[in-house]
């Protein structure tokens, strides 16, 4: 069952506080949590959040085709290492 | 032709029709490059063999072709090669200009931050969805960035130097653990 539209989304309230003040002095330090279930707000654009996978901090650049999915998504707990002979993908 | 030299493009995945012809997954980034494919090495008991294309077509968006493979004419034939894998040359993958790079051409590239200087070298790109994270030995300790248009500043090829501008306190939070 999704997430009443009564309550918001859930954003981890230090989280957002935090990413609330940087927005405000227009700082981009890098914020950790370990509060993989906060969802991904505008705010949230142009910063960098490590979230932890259970293991150590995975660092999240947050772009706009994030909005609106949960941090998690983005730092998974278990590594897939992909095909040995991989090599097509590229970061263009 | 050692497979080391060569990428992975995909699989065979199932026979087609009854002229010999195969459904091809292309594992790709874009499947359009490869319309005109000549030839392809499949890993038949662990050795590659060269297989000529005589047709191949792409399903419209889709990572899927159909090809018909010369010396292959029969379903059993065909059959044969149901769930290989496709191998290509490195040097006929697409070049990239600019900034763009290849996950496995920047490893052992060393990195050079604004703020820090010389990090370390790159041991690996961590593909995870939506969000590709580059693996940095920095002494005893790894460091991870996350491989972004907003944090790459500039690619060197010829000294396989990357430099970037990492967010304030990224690097101290690997470094200082």
């Amino acid at each position: 069952m999704s997430r009443s539209l009564k309550k918001g989304p859930f954003i981890s309230v230090k989280l957002e506080k935090k990413i609330l003040a940087m927005a405000a002095s227009n700082k981009k330090s890098v914020v950790k949590t370990w509060s993989r279930a906060s969802m991904i707000s505008p705010e949230f654009v142009g910063h960098t959040v490590a979230v932890h996978n259970g293991n150590k901090f995975i660092p999240v650049y947050i772009t706009e085709n994030m909005v609106g999915h949960k941090l998690g998504e983005f730092a998974p707990t278990r590594i897939f290492r992909g095909h040995a002979g991989k090599k097509d993908k590229a970061k263009k | 032709m050692k497979q080391d030299d060569c990428y992975y493009l995909g699989y065979v995945t199932k026979t087609f029709g009854y002229k010999g012809e195969v459904f091809i997954f292309l594992d790709v980034d874009d499947p359009s490059y490869y319309k005109e494919l000549e030839s392809v090495f499949i890993l038949l008991e662990g050795k590659l063999i060269p297989f000529f294309v005589q047709k191949i077509s792409l399903r419209p968006n889709s990572p899927e072709a159909v090809v018909r493979f010369q010396d292959v004419d029969t379903p059993e034939k065909a059959q044969h090669l149901a769930g290989s894998e496709l191998y290509l040359p490195l040097e006929l993958l697409p070049p990239l200009k600019g900034n763009a790079f290849y996950f496995h051409e920047i490893v052992g590239y060393e990195v050079i931050d604004k703020q820090y200087g010389d990090l370390g070298k790159i041991t690996g790109v961590l593909e995870f969805p939506g969000n590709p994270v580059f693996q940095i030995q920095a002494g005893k300790k790894e460091v991870l960035i996350p491989a972004n248009d907003q944090i790459i500043e500039r690619l060197d090829r010829q000294n396989k130097k990357i430099h970037i501008n990492a967010p304030e306190g990224l690097i101290d939070l690997y470094l200082n653990e």
